[in-house]
């Protein structure tokens, strides 16, 4: 046992706040690939199109000074019927210490992602979670069954249109939203 | 010359009809060494596991559609049932979450107490995976008694602060529900004289034996690197010798003016992520003390909340170190008196993904002691 720190993951500690510097060398190490740069209460926030997603990973995970070596996060998200589906990714660097947020916003009635699972192996129980929650669909995944509903459920519990009590509506207890249908 | 018949002797399977072909055995979901409502398919040739399908979701309960539909303040009681061995650490990341969203100042000496609290239930679920690891490996009920006298302690204590034993809600947004009771001092230095007595000797009882390190010594070693990539956190990726703990990288409450190691390994196998762990909870030992000798006095708990929490458009990822690993809240707000969206990142769902690169090539009765050093709880994978 010892408590030396390994070279390889020289990581510097972070409180957890946006960082304006990383902001600026995301920005120009995205290069030609169109992203939107904001903020949240915690992290960097890099808003991307679905078709350019695995491009900017591609170069998030092998520029020297970003080097986003750890998928710890995926969320999926209904943003309602105008905006469509979200996946949030968050994403982290052991080497730098540093920590991004990357936000995917998917038309209304298309909701297709390029899966991330060839770039980090932990991608795809957070996908499988994401597609069954919300019903985003993640091209390249190995097996997209279900993950945490039965093998044969096909609701999407966490759309905003699906009601609380869903056992109550299926054993007639309650009456579900007009025009709902399982 | 046979005895038998000439037709019974072609029914006879000569050598080459004993086909050795893999066999699928399914393991849980109710079985103790799953540690839970967990169902894994192990596919096996022999004695070798060729492939295994973990399957989850036996206890999942809605954790984040609960969330959205209620009131910052009614959720508090769910999610110290995700990690239902250390429900303080959960209370803890939630209040944190809401508290970040909203912009909501803690008080010093709730900052204190919470973090007093947190370590103590850290150590008593690691606690928990020393006793029920040990019997995973064949000290039969000798490792659970003897960690189950200190849990009873913990519980004890924490019942006289809080109110409760696993889920006392005592954590409220913007600091706890109420002050310590008046002799907690002398009781909880009490209880730590025992949990020290108590993990020595539960290091007596499995560290030097020779059983348990045949046993677990090279068992499943997973390299940095590849730990990782699969996304694992907490003393699986400690054990691998990185030192990456949320409370030091990434710092959150009191935990950056606080003095205390984080433990490594050096070859992430079995052996390593029990130690760590076991060394783990000694550092808790020493945060508690200098959280009782650095005590602040004060309010407890922000005196200027409105009464119904109404949080405007923002977002946050907040991370904290749970007991299995980075256990961390994305929430989302959009007005209004509930979360638009809640997502817990949880370290054992994290951990259970890789169990299969883990549990491939080992023998049928390592599956159970790799599963068993994961340390998971269902509670927190099915959320």
């Amino acid at each position: 046992m010892s408590t030396t720190s390994d070279s390889r993951f020289a990581f510097v500690p972070r409180r957890q706040d946006p960082d304006v510097a990383l902001a600026a060398a995301l920005r120009s190490a995205a290069g030609g690939i169109p992203v939107e740069i904001g903020e949240t209460k915690t992290d960097v926030d890099v808003r991307v199109a679905p078709e350019h997603l695995p491009r900017l990973v591609q170069v998030l995970t092998e520029h020297a000074d970003l080097a986003f070596d750890f998928l710890r996060n995926v969320v999926a998200i209904d943003m309602g019927p105008v905006d469509g589906l979200a996946a949030k990714y968050h994403l982290y660097s052991f080497r730098h210490g540093h920590a991004v947020q990357l936000t995917v916003l998917t038309p209304p009635g298309n909701p297709h992602i390029p899966s991330l699972t060839s770039f980090y192996a932990a991608a795809d129980w957070h996908e499988r979670e994401a597609a069954e929650m919300v019903g985003l669909v993640f091209d390249g995944h190995p097996d997209l069954k279900n993950l945490l509903l039965e093998e044969d459920l096909r609701i999407h519990p966490l759309l905003k249109s699906h009601p609380l009590q869903k056992v109550e509506i299926l054993q007639g207890i309650e009456e579900g939203p007009p025009g709902f249908k399982f | 010359m046979s005895i038998w018949p000439e037709e019974a002797l072609v029914q006879l399977p000569n050598e080459s009809s004993f086909e050795t072909v893999d066999m699928t055995i399914n393991v849980g979901p109710q079985h103790p060494a799953t540690h839970g409502v967990f169902r894994m398919a192990l596919k096996v040739d022999g004695e070798v596991v060729v492939d295994c399908e973990p399957y989850i979701g036996y206890l999942h309960r809605g954790l984040e559609k609960l969330t959205e539909n209620h009131d910052y303040r009614q959720s508090m009681g769910w999610w110290d049932r995700t990690d239902y061995l250390a429900g303080l650490c959960c209370e803890g990341a939630y209040c944190m979450a809401v508290e970040k969203l909203a912009g909501i100042d803690v008080p010093e000496r709730a900052e204190y107490i919470r973090v007093m609290l947190m370590e103590l239930s850290r150590i008593n679920s690691h606690f928990m995976f020393l006793g029920a690891f040990g019997a995973d490996v064949g000290s039969f009920g000798t490792s659970f008694i003897y960690a189950w006298r200190e849990r009873e302690r913990i519980y004890d204590l924490l019942e006289e602060v809080a109110g409760d034993r696993m889920f006392p809600t005592y954590f409220k947004i913007g600091g706890v529900t109420m002050d310590l009771p008046e002799n907690y001092e002398p009781r909880m230095r009490e209880v730590l004289g025992h949990i020290r007595q108590g993990l020595e000797d539960l290091d007596g009882l499995l560290t030097g034996n020779e059983i348990f390190v045949e046993r677990c010594r090279g068992l499943a070693p997973l390299s940095a690197e590849h730990a990782v990539n699969l996304g694992v956190t907490g003393p699986l990726l400690r054990a691998t010798g990185l030192p990456w703990d949320v409370r030091k990288a990434e710092p959150y409450s009191i935990y950056d003016r606080l003095d205390f190691e984080i433990p490594v390994g050096r070859q992430g196998d079995i052996f390593d992520r029990y130690f760590v762990r076991l060394a783990e909870m000694y550092q808790s030992v020493r945060i508690i003390e200098q959280c009782l000798d650095g005590m602040p006095t004060g309010l407890v708990l922000n005196p200027s909340l409105p009464k119904t929490l109404r949080i405007a458009d923002a977002e946050c990822y907040l991370r904290t170190e749970g007991t299995k690993g980075e256990y961390s809240i994305y929430a989302m707000a959009k007005g209004g008196t509930t979360p638009y969206r809640m997502k817990l990142r949880s370290p054992s769902f994290c951990n259970l993904s890789a169990l299969r690169e883990m549990v491939v090539g080992s023998y049928v009765a390592d599956a159970v002691i790799i599963l068993g050093s994961l340390d998971i709880v269902l509670g927190e994978v099915d959320k």
